[in-house]
């Protein structure tokens, strides 16, 4: 009997470090999850770039510097790069037929998303076509866009407009038909005129969609843009991406491909901060 | 404008505001099939300045009868007069809504500047008449908020100022305490009746709970269900202002109380939609009260 007490005791004590350790842990969990300040974030990314730059270091030595250069040879040869002043030249080429492209893609799509979605007609008429276009494979149209514009930065334009078009449009349709029925409602019943309706609940009811619209076809613009470089007249980015490729020369290659990446990081982020503007309402 | 055959005028009463005179309206479901009834022949008069309760279980049609009179929606049959001619809807009704329905995006004093937009008012008017009535509700500290920012009780505030601040002389309330917390809603209702007791727009109050209306109304509108209609109207003649004494205690509350209680349990139990159809829950007397 006193045993068997003993043994409940011993139970017991166990059992209650167990749940205190548990409680520990889960205070320790919510601890990581509170959201963390800005510089404790900009340490741990430094710390993890040093431990991508670890690996990769220890990648090329394994594979050889012809299959992958290290960061060190790829730092001279984007110094040479940016020297020469062809990386400048291909960035700027680069540049011009993305951000062009992403605009004009801007400004037809938005508006159009807009008026399909304000025009329930139009709109269901248009979906289809818009929706059987979003998902063809873009590529599909290069070789049409060069016998159509040639090879030159109007074609290419096309291209990355194509691309981020459908995105943009079909968002901005979305944002538009996803408007509060009970805003609606509220807005009719003060006697609001329906073109104040629309400009004053609807659209901006919209904006979170129109600013995702952009930002898919932020990033699907500069897959096209490299996309049009290699099968248009070889020029910018996509164009030394074929070049160094081609040639086996790996780590002016990695510079192009670590500038495009920094290319769309820039641009995302950009996008992530107007976001952040225009939603300021939704933080308390 | 009024013909000889019009409500109002039959009623002997210029001074109404709201008539509905056998009112039928119905929907087609959204997947198909038949429509559904949800008034049939709902008959009732407002009088300028009274606070009217529709009070009846849910689904007796009480918020179609609202979007009727607020001219949002129109009667299959019968008529809505508001100040003796069908409504639209404008800054004469105000409308406030159980979900609060404030602009997301937009600060406090700018929700309530949303109603007055189309009144003509000068920028400096509107400007003025929106402090005051965030005032009157008691929520200047909160005028630069977003609504994100406010408790459900602070949110219905900014909704009624913003229906109060056109200065309605109809104001049509859905449930419009339902979805806050008990004793904030005491308050509200006591705000409400202070309000009310200033401006005196006729007010129609539709509510499921039997205490709010005898607490608030001059006349109580007994809806049921199945289809929605007007089964009776009873007045409540208890003194004002209610909120100086405890109404409760009054002998007068407590018959009222027991009257539209039992009413509204019959209609819960002999309502073919209700889960509760044709079970002998029994009656408050059965049990002894």
């Amino acid at each position: 009997m006193a045993l068997l007490k003993r043994e409940i005791a011993m139970l017991r004590d166990v059992l209650q470090s167990c749940s205190s350790a548990a409680v520990r842990t889960a205070i320790a969990l919510r601890n990581l999850c509170k959201p963390p300040d800005s510089f404790m974030i900009a340490f741990y990314r430094i710390g993890f770039f040093a431990l991508l730059m670890a690996l990769w270091q220890v990648a090329a030595t394994r594979m050889g510097s012809n299959v992958l250069p290290s960061p060190l040879a790829t730092w001279q040869a984007a110094q040479t790069l940016v020297g020469e002043g062809q990386l400048i030249v291909a960035i700027g080429d680069s540049l011009t037929v993305y951000l062009s492209g992403f605009a004009i893609a801007i400004i037809v799509g938005v508006p159009l998303g807009v008026v399909m979605g304000g025009f329930r007609v139009l709109g269901k008429t248009l979906e289809v076509y818009v929706f059987a276009l979003a998902a063809t494979p873009r590529v599909a149209f290069i070789p049409l866009i060069i016998v159509l514009l040639g090879l030159g930065v109007e074609a290419k334009t096309f291209i990355v407009f194509l691309g981020a078009l459908m995105p943009i449009l079909i968002n901005a349709y979305a944002g538009v038909l996803a408007a509060d029925e009970e805003l609606l409602e509220m807005a009719r019943s003060v006697g609001t005129p329906r073109g104040r309706i629309f400009t004053n609940i609807v659209l901006p009811g919209a904006v979170p969609f129109i600013i995702v619209g952009l930002r898919i076809g932020a990033t699907i613009g500069l897959i096209n843009t490299v996309v049009a470089e290699l099968y248009t007249a070889v020029r910018g980015l996509g164009g030394l991406l074929a070049i160094y490729g081609n040639t086996f020369r790996m780590a002016e290659y990695f510079v192009v491909v670590l500038t495009l990446a920094a290319v769309g990081v820039i641009v995302t982020e950009s996008l992530r901060y107007i976001e952040a503007r225009v939603s300021r309402w939704r933080d308390v | 404008m009024m013909s000889a055959g019009d409500p109002a005028e039959r009623s002997g009463d210029a001074e109404v505001r709201v008539v509905l005179d056998r009112v039928c309206k119905s929907f087609a479901p959204a997947g198909g099939g038949d429509r559904v009834s949800a008034l049939q022949d709902a008959s009732l008069t407002v009088g300028s300045g009274k606070f009217l309760a529709l009070l009846g279980p849910s689904g007796c049609g009480k918020t179609t009868l609202l979007r009727l009179v607020d001219g949002l929606i129109q009667p299959d049959s019968g008529t809505v007069h508001v100040f003796g001619a069908p409504p639209r809807p404008g800054p004469d009704i105000g409308f406030v809504f159980q979900s609060f329905r404030l602009i997301p995006w937009a600060k406090v004093s700018r929700n309530v500047d949303f109603s007055l937009r189309d009144l003509g008012l000068t920028a400096a008017e509107r400007e003025e008449r929106t402090r005051r009535v965030i005032k009157m509700v008691g929520l200047t500290r909160f005028a630069n908020a977003y609504p994100a920012a406010l408790s459900g009780g602070m949110k219905q505030r900014v909704a009624l100022a913003r229906a109060l601040a056109p200065e309605p002389k109809v104001l049509l309330m859905d449930e419009p305490f339902a979805s806050i917390d008990a004793q904030t809603r005491e308050l509200m209702q006591i705000e409400l009746m202070r309000i009310w007791t200033r401006r005196r727009p006729a007010v129609l109050f539709v509510t499921h709970s039997v205490d709010e209306a005898i607490m608030l109304a001059d006349e109580i509108a007994l809806m049921g269900p199945s289809p929605g209609k007007v089964i009776e109207t009873v007045p409540v003649d208890l003194e004002r202002p209610r909120w100086t004494y405890d109404t409760h205690a009054e002998p007068r509350y407590v018959e009222l109380r027991k009257h539209l209680s039992s009413r509204m349990r019959q209609f819960v139990l002999s309502d073919p939609a209700s889960e509760f159809f044709g079970r002998d829950l029994g009656s408050p007397d059965a049990m002894g009260t």
